[in-house]
């Protein structure tokens, strides 16, 4: 690269070969030097056409969304294991157990892989789909209906005057309801399936939960 | 492997599969064979983690696997295999057009998890078949295994390599990796199975509700002991026999586009016929008479034998050079040059580039060149009727971008520049794999907007799928109308808006994405083509 040898400062008449021909004229000056990087954007000079529409993109496209997210389902995904919290607690006994890093979630045809890959295989939960019900706690339910109905039996109450009586009623149903829910709890505790949705620690929930939707969780 | 290259696969990898695996797949393509201990130590990865992620490569054909000398097994990532995924919405489109539904299903099924063995997939389609069926009504087992072996007669599926069964197993150790065999002659063999059954569905209709099905491995629904009858047969989708498929499409669009309809009925009926005899690497497909073709014009399509002729003569006669004539015997024998359309395609891709980055102008300079060959200077002054202030910066311009190159022949030995001639030429070839790697490039920039984009409007993804989810409870249980839309209204109208641009940004990015893969298809083709010659 000869042409490289001319200096800025050294004049036309330096260069080896003739500037005309590169498209420089005799009066005009030669171009300033660059001294900064070019735009990380420079403005386009042609508009892209746009994409081509149509029925086959439309599908193709809705194809590649639903495979992205069929992908993350599956248990080729592999998510590292979730490190250790600061604290044990109650409710991570209920919580579906996260990925694991010394146990594979599929099972592999080992006679098809190298022995020293061989790893432990974990048992898939049935029911790991049902995580995705949503999810709200349903203590606030309780509450409200629990008021409600304390409110309502109150009201009612007032009107007989016997106070006495009123508390003693009310400690009644009180532990009514409570063993109530006791009981619930333990029937329910067989049944894995129920508790795994049922169950939220509240983590994922900002408890800013609008009471609107009660009725249709249960 | 370019940087473009391996950037793209890590992010089609980490898409896929996740971090760990993308940082393996990362380092196996960046290094070449390595073996497990290295591969662990190297990405400071725990070695159960590292076997997890390569049963995954292995499973979905990304990585191989070879045993060294003293036991030693390596691991080798398939670059080009992990950029195909890219194309899977593309390969299942295609199974769709030509074999419907169950065919989509089963093609996105083995392209889902890599390879399966027959029955699991039947099992599979069958059940996810029913399921989007009426209630009562179920998918027979039969009829999806007939969809598949069609797929297999015409090759869109395939064998994989398969372990030898081992009968002295008791001489010696057993080696640290079995050696895959593969079998010509059984690559598109289906084994005898009858399936009996229909697809079964699932008892909740609350998964539903979630929108895709969770693909279940079915072998683990191990309710069932009986063994398996085509038990380690493992299949996977011929991604070579889709490229033909492509490239074939192309062509036939492309002689539409140029002649007629007619006459790109005859080349895809040349092309059909050639189909199955003709290797895909294969730069022209068998000679075909012109009788022969006369007969498997498809029925219905009414043109006489004359017609016919005239169309094959016309089409030879063309200077694109799709059809040749290879001999007169049989009323003239013709021949499909598969390797000169290709070329014709990219470089209509290249002039279509140019045309649309640097204007209809340079696109002028540009076709001169590559009709001349090679031109000086002055000459494209002349030729393209362009003022010579103007070709000169178009030209130095395309130039510059590697669209055109510069061929330096010195008069005398001392290479001074004012006794050489500089020749301008297009080298396709070279043009074409730069245009290549810019795809790359802006395949991966696109996953990482997108990504980006995902990413800032996280919080608001999860409100919408939330109620979403609410709603679609809500329905399933039977609400009312307005509590509905009271539920609606939690997303606010700025929110609803936002979320609207964010899908439509989604969209378009996900469009081009796939317009990109095209471009991607044909380069690669036709470079394919040309170093094979």
């Amino acid at each position: 690269m000869a042409s490289r040898g001319g200096g800025r400062g050294c004049g036309r008449g330096q260069l080896t070969f003739n500037v005309e021909a590169v498209g420089i004229g005799k009066g005009d000056a030669l171009p300033p030097p660059t001294l900064q990087p070019s735009p990380l954007f420079p403005p386009l000079e042609f508009r892209p056409v746009p994409l081509p529409s149509g029925e086959e993109g439309e599908y193709v496209l809705a194809l590649k969304q639903e495979l992205r997210g069929a992908m993350r389902q599956l248990p080729y995904f592999i998510r590292p294991a979730v490190p250790k919290r600061d604290v044990e607690r109650y409710s991570d006994k209920y919580q579906m157990s996260g990925p694991i890093d010394n146990a594979i979630d599929w099972n592999p045809d080992w006679r098809r892989l190298p022995r020293e890959l061989k790893i432990r295989v974990r048992k898939l939960q049935k029911e790991r789909t049902t995580i995705i019900l949503p999810k709200r706690p349903p203590k606030t339910t309780e509450d409200k209906e629990e008021t409600i109905q304390k409110l309502e039996t109150l009201e009612k109450k007032e009107e007989e005057v016997t106070s006495e009586e009123d508390e003693e009623k009310e400690e009644e149903e009180e532990k009514e309801e409570e063993e109530e829910e006791e009981y619930d709890e333990e029937e329910h505790e067989e049944e894995t399936d129920y508790i795994m949705s049922y169950f939220d620690n509240g983590e994922d929930f900002g408890g800013d939960s609008d009471d609107n939707m009660d009725e249709a969780i249960y | 492997m370019t940087q473009a290259e391996i950037k793209l696969c890590s992010l089609l990898l980490q898409e896929h599969f996740g971090e760990i695996v993308e940082k393996i797949g990362v380092h196996l393509i960046r290094t070449g064979s390595q073996p497990l201990r290295v591969i662990a130590h190297d990405t400071g990865t725990s070695l159960d983690q590292v076997k997890k992620a390569l049963c995954v490569l292995i499973q979905h054909n990304l990585v191989t696997y070879q045993v060294h000398k003293r036991g030693v097994v390596e691991y080798e990532a398939q670059c080009n295999r992990v950029l195909r995924m890219l194309r899977y919405p593309r390969y299942i489109y295609t199974a769709k057009t030509l074999y419907s539904d169950t065919g989509e299903l089963i093609v996105e099924e083995l392209l889902l998890n890599g390879k399966m063995t027959m029955s699991a997939v039947v099992k599979k389609v069958a059940d996810r078949l029913t399921e989007t069926m009426e209630d009562g009504k179920t998918m027979d087992y039969a009829e999806v295994s007939n969809t598949f072996v069609r797929l297999v007669d015409t090759h869109f599926v395939q064998r994989c390599p398969l372990v030898p069964a081992t009968e002295n197993s008791d001489t010696g150790p057993p080696p640290p990796a079995p050696t895959l065999v593969v079998s010509e002659k059984d690559m598109y063999l289906v084994p005898k199975l009858s399936l009996i059954g229909k697809g079964k569905r699932r008892r909740s209709s609350d998964e539903d509700a979630t929108g895709e099905p969770k693909a279940k491995r079915p072998k683990q629904t191990t309710d069932n002991k009986e063994p398996i009858p085509d038990d380690g047969i493992y299949w996977q989708a011929n991604l070579d026999r889709f490229h033909q498929h492509f490239r074939d499409q192309a062509i036939v669009s492309a002689v539409a586009n140029r002649m007629d309809q007619t006459s790109s009925e005859i080349v895809r009926t040349m092309l059909r016929m050639s189909e199955v005899t003709t290797p895909s690497g294969a730069p022209f497909t068998q000679p075909l008479s012109s009788n022969e073709i006369f007969r498997s014009l498809p029925v219905g399509y009414n043109i006489s034998k004359q017609v016919l002729d005239q169309y094959l003569t016309l089409l030879a006669d063309d200077p694109l050079e799709f059809v040749g004539k290879s001999g007169d015997s049989g009323g003239g024998m013709y021949v499909i040059n598969l390797h000169k359309a290709l070329g014709s395609l990219a470089t209509a891709t290249l002039e279509s580039v140019v045309q649309e980055r640097f204007g209809s102008r340079c696109a002028r300079i540009f076709r001169l060149v590559l009709q001349k060959k090679h031109l000086e200077q002055k000459q494209v002054e002349d030729f393209a009727m362009i003022p010579a202030k103007e070709a000169k910066d178009m030209l130095y311009k395309m130039l510059s971008e590697n669209f055109i190159s510069l061929q330096e022949i010195p008069k005398t030995p001392d290479h001074a520049p004012s006794r050489t001639f500089y020749l301008y030429t297009v080298n396709i070839l070279s043009a074409a794999r730069m245009l290549l790697h810019r795809c790359y490039k802006s395949v991966a920039n696109l996953i990482e907007r997108r990504q980006f984009e995902t990413k800032e409007n996280k919080r608001l993804l999860e409100k919408s799928q939330r109620v979403e989810a609410i709603i679609a409870s809500m329905q399933a249980t039977g609400a009312e109308e307005a509590q509905l839309q009271e539920i609606e209204e939690m997303i606010t109208a700025p929110e609803r808006q936002q979320l609207e641009t964010l899908k439509r940004n989604v969209n378009k990015l996900d469009a081009c994405e796939i317009q990109v893969d095209e471009t991607i298809f044909l380069l690669e083709s036709y470079i394919e083509s040309t170093m094979k010659r």
